[in-house]
């Protein structure tokens, strides 16, 4: 019986985390950024102080790696539109310059470290490349005039 | 004379041919335990990783074509297209590799494990056939015509990749005891770093 009792835990944790800490990241991009921050380099596992006080350390650990892979999959089935607009609002929230952001993310790619354990590399691959293409829509809105027609958000440049 | 002649080619022939069926590489039933896990992690790449309905619409959906073409200039269509080429590309290879493994497996090891019909087994070696020449022509299709020239292919190929996986399902079920799935279900599917 230990093995459902332990799940009920991890999804009433899982749940607690969408509902306090995750509830204003709405963009997947924004929350597997923060989810992976939340995974210890050396381990693999994650770790959420507020979440390990009300449950366990394990129990946290699996709720924030379920909200992780729920994260990374929404990103999966996005399409490059929907994706664009989350790299938009995604520099929004960060309040760090276009420019820089663009830079920063294109040489040192991120994204790369944020992806959840066990996913397939072609998973992992698709959403790479359809975010290295969205930064490129992105610095070209920048620095120059966009299309007539084109879907476009305003850009936070500073 | 002829008579001897005949005898002892006919002698001789039956010697060579019982030699080559003693050299025939049999499966060696030691050690078949890891063929059957690596057998039954294609299965599990094809049926999770590679060939779910979405990934597969995502990766072959034009609409991202048409979006990149009306926001953006000519560079990152060009761009674009050369991303999704590779990621269909990639694809292919991956389902290439993964039903090579299957079929590898049921070339050695699922006689001796599972009952398959004749029907079944011909069926399946059909699948197997037309899947590796589906993968060849796919591959031609996506260098020629780039990743939005070839969705009958690819439904064609998903199609016969899933019966083949169904079929492979069957051989491999005995891994799968109801207990095994339930420990599988409370740990491996939610663990961080397990």
């Amino acid at each position: 019986m230990r093995g459902p009792a332990k799940n009920m835990d991890v999804l009433a944790a899982a749940d607690d985390l969408r509902r306090r800490t995750l509830v204003d990241m709405t963009q997947p991009l924004e929350r597997l950024i923060y989810l992976a921050s939340t995974r210890d380099y050396n381990t693999g596992l994650y770790y959420h102080q507020g979440l390990a006080l009300r449950f366990s350390d394990e129990t946290a650990c699996e709720a924030l790696a379920d909200c992780h892979r729920e994260a990374f999959d929404e990103l999966v089935a996005a399409s490059l539109e929907e994706l664009v607009h989350e790299l938009e609002a995604y520099l929004k929230s960060t309040r760090v310059a276009a420019g820089d952001f663009i830079v920063a993310w294109k040489g040192l790619e991120p994204y790369r470290v944020a992806v959840p354990v066990g996913i397939d590399s072609l998973s992992s691959e698709l959403v790479f490349s359809n975010l290295k293409v969205g930064l490129a829509i992105l610095e070209e809105r920048l620095t120059a005039r966009p299309k007539p027609g084109a879907s476009l958000r305003p850009l936070p440049v500073q | 004379m002829i008579g001897l002649v005949l005898c002892s080619t006919l002698g001789l022939g039956l010697l060579v041919f019982m030699w080559a069926l003693g050299r025939r590489k049999g499966a060696p039933v030691e050690g078949c335990g890891r063929q059957f896990v690596e057998a039954r992690q294609a299965l599990r790449t094809l049926q999770f990783g590679l060939l779910p309905e979405n990934l597969i619409e995502r990766i072959f959906d034009p609409e991202d074509f048409r979006y990149v073409t009306a926001a953006s200039s000519r560079e990152i269509g060009e761009l674009f297209l050369q991303e999704r080429t590779r990621i269909s590309l990639m694809w292919v290879r991956r389902v290439r590799s993964e039903i090579r493994n299957l079929m590898h497996f049921h070339l050695a090891y699922s006689r001796l494990h599972a009952k398959l019909s004749l029907v079944t087994e011909i069926r399946l070696a059909l699948d197997f056939a037309l899947l590796l020449l589906a993968c060849r022509a796919l591959r031609i299709l996506l260098y020629l015509r780039g990743p939005y020239g070839a969705r009958a292919v690819v439904g064609l190929l998903r199609a016969a990749a899933r019966r083949v996986c169904a079929a492979s399902e069957k051989s491999l079920a005995f891994l799968n005891p109801p207990g095994l799935e339930s420990f599988r279900r409370d740990s491996a599917g939610r663990g961080a770093a397990i």
